[in-house]
């Protein structure tokens, strides 16, 4: 599903947020991504969302070569990826369900299909009776809700996690992990970037650390390539 | 597909919508400035049909003296038929011409009452050729002719048909430059309400992309609110213009009437309405396209 090679990105204010990044998830697997702040996580996971471009290697995800200096589609890439994060920002003048729903209306859903997936997805969320309210009458652990509603209501092949549960509670964390694995069980391949210990501790899934955007987990490989 | 479109068109009206007195404004100067050309090329248009019809009918007229003799009629008649150009020549008696006036006063004709025929001079009308229309043929022929003896005075009109086409030319030149940068205004005027509209959309736009709306998506609602605003503005103007033209009709037709032959004042073909309302969703959707060049990319 996803495959990285000598992934760079240097930001224009020279920082270096990423440096050679190989990785490979095959489809349907669910990978953490970890490391403290500042280690590139949400770096990685944009340019997975072809919202930055790397400034040298190649990417590769569901057989798009999205760095691939003609690459033109990248509605088609956005379409298959549903996309957890703080940087998409939700609608905050229109309500929940309207935000929602224009997930589904973008890629041209019928109306009866999109009230359907709409309503069912609100409940798997919690927010079945939040639909008519105004983005800006909820909770922050609520906005992070509906964006999860969101990035779910399409049934994504592949979910982009950026600490997903960070603002919400432990009984609303649990909730929305057990979505995420329900989507999981279903064949979605996961990628879910989060400091959280105690989720890396409960969960028995492969882990991609990073440090100062480097992989700490094959470091040694590399210098030995280039050595 | 129809899924799309009606999309589009709900998200088009409710742009404009939210962009009320943006699209309002652009609407009322497009066709405040296509009533303007069109007025305009109207009046140029009935000028030059004005012209063309009267340069059907030019022809010379020469005056007899009074006292001219049938038979010496009979000879200036075979000697203008012989000159090069001449179309065809009709007399016209004194009588004639005094039932022609009488004809045109109409109710008014108690004017001429105790005007005797005798008083107008004979004279002959001359038709040209179409090919010896020109100013320079005629002055030649009228040059002949006045060597022909018994002529009073030969009549022509040729230097108003120059002082015309003069004007006539001048008025499409200046229709061309005209129409020329009112094009430029409403396209300006229309992409910039777009732009407008673009960017209070900016936040929906930057979500819809990150949700994986084709750029096609993300457009057409924009090129709908161009296309409308450019067919409202022309369909205003074309309205407006009609209007003015009745009143127009309806307050000049009472004037007319008796005085002079009837002047025939045309409003545009079927043909050209629709061209005109056809031309302002092309602008629309060019000055959407600028506008989508501009910000969207
Ligand atoms: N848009 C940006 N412009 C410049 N520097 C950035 C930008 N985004 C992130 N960075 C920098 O890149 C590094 C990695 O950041 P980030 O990918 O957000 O890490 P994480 O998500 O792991 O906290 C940090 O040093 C951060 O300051
Ligand atoms: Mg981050």
């Amino acid at each position: 599903m996803i495959q990285m090679f000598h992934v760079s990105k240097t930001y224009p204010n020279k920082i270096v947020a990423l440096t050679n990044i190989n990785l490979e998830i095959p489809s349907g697997e669910f990978v953490f991504l970890s490391g403290p702040s500042g280690s590139g996580k949400s770096t990685l996971l944009r340019i997975l969302f072809g919202m930055e471009r790397p400034t040298s290697g190649e990417v590769i995800i569901h057989g798009m070569r999205i760095t691939h200096p003609r690459f033109k589609k990248i509605h088609h890439l956005r379409r298959i990826i549903g996309f957890i994060s703080q940087d998409f920002k939700l609608l905050r003048d229109r309500t929940v369900w309207e935000n929602v729903a224009l997930a589904l209306e973008v890629v041209g859903c019928p109306p009866q299909e999109i009230k359907k997936k709409v309503g069912e997805i609100l409940l798997r969320v919690g927010l079945q009776e939040r639909g008519r309210d105004s983005i800006l009458s909820l909770s922050a652990g609520e906005q992070q809700r509906v964006i999860i509603a969101r990035a779910l209501v399409n049934q994504p092949l592949l979910i982009l996690a950026d600490e997903p549960t960070g603002i919400l509670d432990t009984r609303m964390k649990e909730e929305m992990m057990g979505l995420l694995l329900d989507f999981h069980q279903n064949g979605t391949t996961i990628l879910l970037a989060t400091q959280d210990r105690e989720l890396l501790q409960k969960f028995p899934y492969r882990v991609i650390p990073l440090q100062g955007g480097r992989r700490m987990d094959i470091i040694e490989e590399e210098v030995q390539e280039e050595g | 597909m129809s899924q799309f479109f009606r999309y589009a068109l709900f998200r088009a009206f409710r742009n404009m919508r939210g962009n009320l007195f943006p699209n309002l404004t652009a609407i009322g100067i497009i066709s405040i400035s296509l009533l303007l050309a069109s007025i305009f090329s109207l009046i140029a248009l009935n000028f030059s049909y004005f012209l063309k019809r009267w340069e059907e009918k030019i022809g010379v007229i020469v005056y007899l003296k009074k006292e001219t003799s049938v038979n010496e009629v009979e000879e200036v008649l075979t000697r203008i038929r012989e000159l090069q150009g001449v179309e065809s020549v009709k007399y016209i008696s004194p009588f004639d011409a005094m039932a022609f006036l009488e004809d045109r006063l109409g109710e008014q004709r108690s004017i001429l009452d105790g005007i005797r025929p005798k008083i107008l001079p004979p004279s002959i009308e001359i038709d040209l050729r179409r090919e010896y229309r020109t100013s320079a043929q005629i002055k030649e022929l009228i040059s002949r002719i006045k060597t022909i003896p018994n002529i009073e005075e030969v009549q022509y009109g040729h230097e108003w048909v120059e002082t015309f086409s003069g004007l006539n030319h001048f008025m499409h030149l200046t229709q061309w430059v005209l129409g020329g940068l009112l094009l430029a205004a409403i396209i300006f005027i229309i992409s910039n309400t777009i732009q407008l509209t673009i960017s209070s959309r900016r936040e929906e736009i930057e979500v819809m992309k990150m949700m994986g709306a084709s750029p096609a998506f993300i457009q057409i609602p924009f090129y709908i609110e161009g296309l409308i605003q450019g067919l409202l503005g022309a369909g205003l103007a074309i309205s407006l213009l009609f209007l003015l033209y009745e009143i127009l009709l309806q307050s000049l037709t009472p004037l007319l009437k008796g005085w002079i032959s009837p002047i025939p004042i045309f409003f545009f073909s079927g043909e050209t309405i629709v061209a005109i309302l056809a031309g302002g969703m092309v602008l629309g959707l060019f000055g959407s396209f600028i506008a989508s060049m501009r910000v969207l990319r």
